[in-house]
C-alpha cells in the first residue's frame, strides 16, 4: 500500500456526523428523557408511564400493536420462505431480475396511495363486495375495511416483499454445489432446505423479520386507511396525543414505550443473527 | 433440484401473490377514468376529468411544485453527503468507525413516526418554527442511509491504483477525489439522486410533522383521505405511481448497469 498524501481523511464523515446527531440521536433521547418528566414536579418520575398502565384505552392499543405486528410477521414469513426458494432455485438467472421487479416495484409508490387503493377493492362496496353480490344475488355486508384484519393483511403484503427480498438475498449466495451433493446423496428437496438453505438463510430471514415488525409496529397509515380510527393501534393514539391534547411528556412516553417494545422483540433476533455468524 | 411439480406449485404461489399485489393498483387506475363520483359498478362512462383537475386544480400543483422542490434539494444534499461519509467509511480509519456506520444506517431501522415526534418534540423544544426547510433536513437523515449504502459499494469496488496513479503524478487528495472517483461513479451518483428522490418525493410522516402550512404533495393527498372523498385522488394516485415506477426503475438499471 503506497501512502496517502494527505493524513488520514476521516473528515468526510463529518456532515453525516452532525446532521445524524443533531437531527436524530439527540432528538430521540430528549424525547425518551421528556417521557420520565411531569408538570409539577421537579426531577425524573415514573409518572407518565403509570398512567399508561393504568388507561385501558392505552394499553389495549398497545396489544393491538402488538397483536397487529407479529400476526403480520408470521403470514409474511410463511408466504416468503417458499417465494424466495422460488427465485433462488427454480428460475433461470436472466429472468430472476425482472421478477424481483415484479414483486418490488409497487412497493417504491407512497404508502399512503397504496393502502387507500385497497379501500376500494376491501369495501363492502368495493370490488370484492361487488363480485360477491353477483355471485348471491343479495346484498353482503363483509365488513372487513376498518378493522384489524385489513391492516394486518395490508401489512401483510409489505411484509412479504420485503422477507422475500432479503431471504433471497442470502440464498443466492448459497454455493449450488452443496445442493447438487445432497441429491446426489439421495437426499430430497426437503432435507436439502433444513441442512442446507435453512442455516445459510436465516440470517437474511431475521434482518427482513427484524424490518417488517419495526414497520408494522410503528405504521399510521395502514392502521388510519384500513383499519379505521375506531379501534386504534398505539401509532394512531400518539399522533391524536400529539395533534390533539399537544400533552408533548405523554406523547413521548407512547414514543418511549414503541422504542422499548421494539427493543424487547428484535434486539433477541438480533443477537440470533450474531449466533449463527458465528457457528458458520 | 426441485420437482417440477413443486416447481410449478411454487410459479402458481408467487404470481397469485403479484397479482394481489397490484390488484388495487389496478383498480384505481380503471376507476380514475370512471365518470361517476363515487365508485360503482358497472362504471357508467369513461372520462379523463380527474385527470384535467389534478392539473387546474392549484392545491394539487402547489403541493406538486413544493414536493419537487424538496425532493431534489433533499436527494442532492443527501448524495452530497452520502459520498463524503461513504468516502471516508472506504479509506478512512477513524475509532468509533463500527458505532458511526451503526449510526448512519440507524434511521433504516427506526419508525419513521418515531423520527418525526421526535424531530418535532426537539425543534419545538429549540424554538424552530416548523417549516419546509426544516422538514427537508429530516427526510435528508431518512434518506442518507440508502446514499451511503449504494456510494459505499460502489467505491469499495473502485480499483485503488487508480487514485494512487494520481496521487504519485502529484494530485492532492482532494483533487484525485474529484478526477478520479467522481467520474468513476458517475452513474451511482445519478442513480442514488434518483433513489433518494423517489423516497423523498412519497415521504409523508416527517413532512407532516415539521411543517405547519407549506403542503407537500403527500399531505395534500392525506387531508384529502381523511377529510372526504374526491375523485381526483384516483388520478393523481394511478399518476404518482408511474412516476415513482419510472424513477425506480431508471435508477436500478443505472445501479446494475455499472456492475458490468
Amino acid at each position: 500500500m503506497s501512502r496517502p498524501p494527505v493524513a488520514n481523511l476521516w473528515h468526510g464523515i463529518l456532515p453525516a456526523l452532525v446532521l445524524m446527531a443533531g437531527f436524530f440521536l439527540l432528538p430521540i433521547l430528549y424525547t425518551l428523557g421528556l417521557s420520565l418528566t411531569a408538570e409539577g414536579t421537579s426531577g425524573l418520575t415514573l409518572a407518565n408511564y403509570r398512567t399508561f398502565a393504568a388507561e385501558a384505552t392505552l394499553t389495549d392499543a398497545l396489544l393491538r400493536s402488538l397483536i397487529l405486528a407479529l400476526s403480520v410477521v408470521t403470514i409474511a414469513t410463511l408466504l416468503a420462505w417458499p417465494m424466495a426458494w422460488y427465485l433462488a432455485f427454480c428460475v433461470t438467472e436472466r429472468r430472476r431480475v425482472p421478477l424481483l421487479f415484479v414483486l418490488v416495484a409497487p412497493f417504491w409508490t407512497s404508502f399512503t396511495i397504496r393502502a387507500f387503493s385497497w379501500q376500494m377493492v376491501l369495501a363492502d362496496s368495493g370490488i370484492v363486495g361487488a363480485g360477491l353480490r353477483n355471485l348471491i344475488g343479495s346484498d353482503v355486508s363483509l365488513g372487513f375495511l376498518y378493522s384489524l384484519p385489513a391492516s394486518i393483511f395490508g401489512l401483510t403484503l409489505f411484509g412479504i416483499m420485503l422477507i422475500t427480498l432479503m431471504i433471497y438475498s442470502s440464498m443466492v449466495t448459497i454455493d449450488r454445489r452443496l445442493i447438487e451433493a445432497n441429491a446426489v446423496l439421495g437426499g430430497s428437496s426437503w432435507t436439502a432446505f433444513r441442512e442446507v438453505v435453512l442455516p445459510l438463510a436465516l440470517p437474511g430471514w431475521i434482518i427482513g423479520t427484524a424490518l417488517t415488525f419495526i414497520v408494522a409496529f410503528g405504521d399510521y397509515a395502514v392502521p388510519t386507511l384500513l383499519g379505521g380510527g375506531l379501534q386504534p393501534v398505539l401509532a394512531q393514539v400518539m399522533l391524536s396525543v400529539l395533534k390533539g391534547t399537544y400533552d408533548l411528556p405523554m406523547a413521548a412516553t407512547l414514543a418511549s414505550v414503541l422504542v422499548i417494545v421494539i427493543l424487547l422483540c428484535v434486539a433477541p433476533l438480533l443477537l440470533l443473527v450474531r449466533g449463527t455468524r458465528l457457528q458458520s | 433440484m426441485t420437482g417440477a411439480i413443486t416447481s410449478r406449485a411454487l410459479a402458481l404461489l408467487f404470481w397469485i401473490t403479484a397479482a394481489v399485489i397490484y390488484l388495487p393498483i389496478g383498480v384505481m387506475a380503471v376507476f380514475s377514468f370512471s365518470a361517476a363520483r363515487y365508485q360503482i359498478l358497472p362504471i357508467p362512462a369513461y372520462t379523463t376529468e380527474w385527470y384535467m383537475r389534478v392539473f387546474t386544480d392549484g392545491q394539487y400543483s402547489a403541493g406538486f411544485l413544493n414536493s419537487v422542490l424538496l425532493a431534489g434539494a433533499v436527494s442532492l444534499a443527501a448524495t452530497l453527503i452520502g459520498f463524503a461519509c461513504a468516502y471516508s467509511l472506504v479509506n478512512a480509519r477513524f475509532p468509533g468507525k463500527t458505532a458511526f456506520t451503526l449510526l448512519v444506517l440507524a434511521p433504516l431501522a427506526v419508525p419513521l413516526l418515531l423520527v418525526g415526534i421526535a424531530l418535532r418534540i426537539w425543534t419545538t423544544m429549540l424554538g424552530l418554527q416548523p417549516s419546509l426547510p426544516l422538514a427537508g433536513v429530516g427526510q435528508v437523515l431518512y434518506v442518507l442511509p440508502l446514499a451511503v449504502l449504494n456510494l459505499r459499494n460502489r467505491i469499495a469496488q473502485l480499483p485503488k491504483s487508480h487514485e494512487e496513479a494520481a496521487w504519485a503524478l502529484g494530485a492532492s487528495r482532494l483533487r484525485a477525489i474529484v478526477d478520479v472517483i467522481l467520474p468513476a461513479c458517475r452513474a451511482s451518483l445519478l442513480a442514488t439522486f434518483i433513489l433518494c428522490f423517489t423516497f423523498a418525493f412519497d415521504e409523508f410522516v416527517i413532512a407532516y410533522f415539521l411543517t405547519n402550512f407549506s403542503v407537500t404533495l403527500p399531505i395534500k393527498i392525506w387531508t384529502t383521505l381523511v377529510t372526504g372523498f374526491d375523485p381526483t385522488i384516483n388520478a393523481l394516485g394511478t399518476m404518482v405511481f408511474a412516476f415513482s415506477l419510472m424513477l425506480g426503475v431508471t435508477a436500478q438499471w443505472l445501479l446494475m448497469r455499472k456492475d458490468r
